[in-house]
């Protein structure tokens, strides 16, 4: 079951076209929320304010090595192993959430594209990866929902008061939670369960991409922006913090 | 002069929640990020600032008491033991000073949950909670009965 295709499946009752159109649909929907958010909170215009700031505030001119530099250190540092957490519990959720759904993501993807249907066998490879993908974002996710959101850990709200901050966790849960039940299902062999299943997958998975604009989706795109910012200022003595701070970071 | 936080820069850890003793350090719950939820409460004493890890968090001067364009900024190195200040005034000035907070090791000095929780039966004893040992000393300094004044028969 884990090393079967789960896409390819589906053409017994959906043509493999509508879930490449699927696809194109939901890449054309976080581009367009993500466009959205930005233009919402002014985020584009507050950076560049902030830029111009700390370029006037520097006390020196970083060379494009330094830059270069600064560049590879927030990418190895922020992105790829999320140093920006002080909490250790929430860096090991999100690297897990971050991995996982990078995996489930472009697997997702390759399977739909290139492995359509049965007509073009899978390599096991793929739909393993998409399964670890799954698991890693459900563990990272739930222990993330259940035990570390800061609202329930330290403000003391009850796990299933759902904010609007809740709305990127709980889609994800739910793309991913029912992606796999859905794998599950179909492997049984019951159709009509099997349906209902890949529906609640599509829903949610139609609700995580489509709500960029008002969830925390775009994060992904902005953080590592802001990351490479602050490691400029500090770099270039912008930065309002006490110096003996910058000279050791 | 309250607080605020600069949302960009807040991972949303929670310290301040935590530490905040006016409790108006909350979550907001769009972001999820800290916020203050009451300035007019916040009796500027620093600690969120000093517990963020991030730095995020910055204290706004009322613009009748302090101009505009200053800045005040802290960071407290555990590492050092040390509390470091960068006063920043309008006319493009800088100072920074840093001084010594303890002279133990951070982290060396056990909390109140490190202890054993106490007995039913502690109810009945002159002591607080956690002492004598909570105090680094074996027993508390006492008047014996013969040292106690005698009253008037």
């Amino acid at each position: 079951m884990f090393t079967s295709n789960p896409f390819a499946e589906l053409s017994a009752f959906l043509p493999a076209s509508a879930m490449q159109i699927y696809i194109v649909l939901m890449i054309i929907a976080v581009f367009v929320g993500t466009v959205a958010d930005m233009l919402h909170k002014n985020s584009a215009k507050y950076f560049a304010q902030r830029q111009k700031k700390s370029q006037a505030a520097a006390t020196r001119k970083l060379s494009g090595g330094e830059k270069a530099s600064l560049a590879i250190k927030t990418i190895v540092v922020e992105v790829a192993t999320a140093g920006e957490f002080c909490n250790v519990q929430r860096r090991i959720s999100h690297l897990m959430m971050f991995y996982g759904f990078i995996t489930y993501l472009v697997t997702t993807i390759i399977m739909i594209f290139a492995y359509p249907t049965h007509a073009t066998p899978t390599p096991a490879i793929i739909p393993l990866l998409w399964n670890i993908g799954v698991i890693l974002l459900l563990i990272g996710g739930y222990w993330f929902f259940f035990l570390l959101r800061v609202n329930v850990a330290k403000d003391g709200q009850p796990v299933f008061r759902l904010v609007m901050a809740d709305l990127f966790i709980v889609t994800l849960l739910g793309s991913a939670t029912f992606a796999f039940a859905w794998e599950i299902v179909q492997a049984s062999g019951d159709l009509t369960a099997t349906k209902i299943v890949f529906g609640f997958y599509i829903l949610f998975t139609t609700l995580l991409f489509g709500s960029v604009r008002w969830s925390k989706l775009a994060h992904m795109f902005f953080k590592p922006v802001v990351a490479f910012q602050r490691r400029v200022e500090e770099a270039s003595g912008a930065s309002s913090l006490p110096s003996t701070h910058n000279e050791r970071s | 002069m309250p607080t605020f936080v600069y949302m960009t820069n807040c991972d949303g850890c929670g310290e301040c929640v935590d530490i905040c003793p006016s409790d108006i350090m909350h979550i907001d719950p769009t972001h999820r990020r800290a916020y203050n939820i009451e300035p007019n409460f916040c009796w500027e004493c620093y600690s969120c600032v000093k517990a963020c890890p991030q730095n995020a968090i910055d204290v706004r001067g009322y613009s009748d008491f302090a101009p505009l364009g200053h800045s005040v900024r802290t960071i407290r190195d555990e590492e050092k033991a040390t509390i470091q200040w960068k006063i920043k005034f309008r006319d493009g000035r800088e100072k920074n000073f840093e001084s010594p907070i303890r002279t133990t090791p951070w982290g060396s000095i056990k909390s109140a949950s490190d202890y054993e929780a106490p007995g039913q039966g502690d109810i009945n004893s002159q002591e607080l909670a956690h002492e004598p040992a909570g105090l680094n000393i074996d027993e508390l300094p006492a008047l014996t009965r013969d040292q106690l004044k005698q009253g008037v028969m």
